[in-house]
């Protein structure tokens, strides 16, 4: 059988936008959402599950691997990208603790990191060290060593009610 | 890189689904998660003419009593909902065992029937397309020709399922559903010693639940890895029984990760069950071992390192258990 990958037109709705693409099945999340979306924040790292650079929020608000989901799985559903955190130009509390403690360095695996963090955050109110390590595990910054990173997501532990 | 070309069907039911599956001219693929079969496409070792998304089957979904004290769990159940199933909590070995997997992000996807259909791995497979092409195709490529044991006749690669090892020792059974019907069978019985056909699911046939008998009085689980999360497992053990003072009724030692399928150890839990719990039976049963393992020189580590771990392995769990007990 020779297959053709037949195009499809589907919805996706990232950050409270819903866009109409046409995807082919060759495609992930993290194509449509860096190609026809045009949304760039979201980044590739090993393509495999792995390092964790490509993680987004699913609609529950927990860590997905944009680059292990095709595309038209999310056909009708909605996802949150690191472009969708802040709200009224103010940073989320997690982005802002990021900047206040430096728990960043060459960037490129931030997003990922940010959004894994959310999804934690999300996941729950007051987590523990190991619900930390946890939901850290799974992502790769090959820079900070994970420290100033931990003292960010502690931060906004803290500062929660 | 793009995924290889292929048709994505997203089937409402599961009878819908279990048609596609009978019907399907060339090679059809479930895929849930998408963390390994997903992953195994990209490194071109897939490559099927239609992925069937079973992921939000409704069928396949959820953990709920069932008679006699067994608990039935969905198999498109996400491994982080199983995790913190209040059902769940009476089997703290599994959820252990189901903790261990990969990463947080990769058990926000991955679900059981996917882990326990997971392909087998091996260090000349699992590589790039480019890597494999320098030395050409193997068994797993349709070719007679096994590069990881060059005088193996049948593909060597191993079982890297955390979750097998703990559900077999409980007693798991598994439901696999086609168009025609069901049929249960112990996951124990589930897999082969062939990495190709590794397992006994057949091409129409869809997993869609696990069953599992009463919890047991005590169990462990132990898990030898490079790093805590994210890696592959070296070796694992899970042990489930009835402990008393050093006797021990009901004992399951079951190994995964070392072979081609998970492996229930016969010899070990003879000498336990008749010499209990004593240090002089743990280091018998840990002796014996090694020689129900069969060959062991696939992925990460050397053999001579296998055949320490599989020791330290039993030896590990036994003290455990006699542990779980004082």
């Amino acid at each position: 059988m020779n297959t053709v990958a037949k195009r499809q037109v589907m919805s996706l709705t990232v950050n409270g936008d819903t866009y109409e693409v046409l995807v082919s099945p060759r495609q992930t999340l993290l194509d449509v959402i860096r190609g026809p979306i045009g949304l760039r924040g979201t980044k590739e790292g090993c393509a495999t599950g792995t390092c964790g650079v490509c993680t987004i929020n699913n609609e529950q608000g927990e860590a997905l691997l944009s680059c292990l989901t095709p595309a038209l799985e999310w056909d009708g559903k909605s996802v949150t990208t690191v472009e969708g955190l802040e709200a009224d130009g103010e940073l989320a509390p997690i982005q802002q603790a990021f900047v206040e403690f430096g728990a960043v360095q060459c960037g490129f695996c931030t997003p990922g990191v940010i959004m894994s963090a959310q999804g934690l955050l999300n996941s729950f109110h007051k987590p523990s060290e190991d619900d930390i390590n946890d939901g850290m595990a799974g992502v790769l910054c090959r820079c900070t060593g994970h420290i100033k990173v931990k003292d960010a997501i502690r931060d906004v532990v803290k500062k929660r009610a | 890189m793009h995924l290889p070309a292929h048709e994505f069907v997203k089937p409402a039911t599961l009878a819908e689904g279990l048609s596609l599956l009978q019907s399907a001219a060339g090679e059809i693929k479930p895929v849930a998660g998408g963390t390994d079969v997903i992953y195994n496409m990209r490194g071109r070792l897939f490559q099927p003419d239609v992925l069937l998304s079973v992921r939000e089957l409704p069928e396949l979904q959820g953990v709920r009593s069932a008679a006699g004290g067994r608990m039935r769990l969905g198999a498109g159940s996400r491994l982080t909902d199983l995790e913190r199933s209040p059902e769940l909590a009476a089997y703290p070995m599994l959820v252990r065992a189901l903790r261990s997997v990969a990463s947080r992000h990769v058990r926000n996807m991955a679900t059981l029937g996917g882990n326990l259909c997971l392909d087998t791995r091996c260090w000349y497979t699992n590589q790039t397309a480019e890597w494999r092409q320098a030395k050409g195709p193997c068994l797993k490529n349709g070719v007679n020709v096994c590069h990881a044991i060059q005088s193996s006749e049948v593909c060597v690669a191993l079982n890297a399922s955390d979750i097998a090892p703990a559900l077999i020792a409980h007693g798991a059974r598994v439901t696999l559903a086609c168009a025609d019907g069901e049929r249960e069978l112990l996951l124990a019985d589930f897999y082969t010693d062939d990495g190709v056909a590794h397992t006994l699911r057949r091409a129409d046939e869809l997993m869609v639940a696990v069953t599992l008998p009463p919890p047991p009085a005590d169990a462990v689980f132990v898990k030898e890895t490079a790093r805590k999360g994210n890696d592959f497992s070296y070796g694992v053990i899970a042990a489930a029984g009835e402990v008393a003072g050093e006797l021990v009724t009901g004992l399951t030692l079951v190994m995964g990760s070392l072979t081609t399928r998970p492996v229930s150890l016969v010899e070990p839990v003879r000498l336990i069950a008749t010499q209990g719990l004593t240090d002089t039976a743990i280091a018998a049963a840990a002796a014996a071992t090694r020689e129900e393992l069969g060959a062991l020189t696939n992925l990460y580590t050397p053999a001579a390192y296998k055949s320490t771990l599989a020791r330290a392995l039993v030896t590990e769990a036994l003290q455990r258990l006699r542990g779980a007990a004082a």
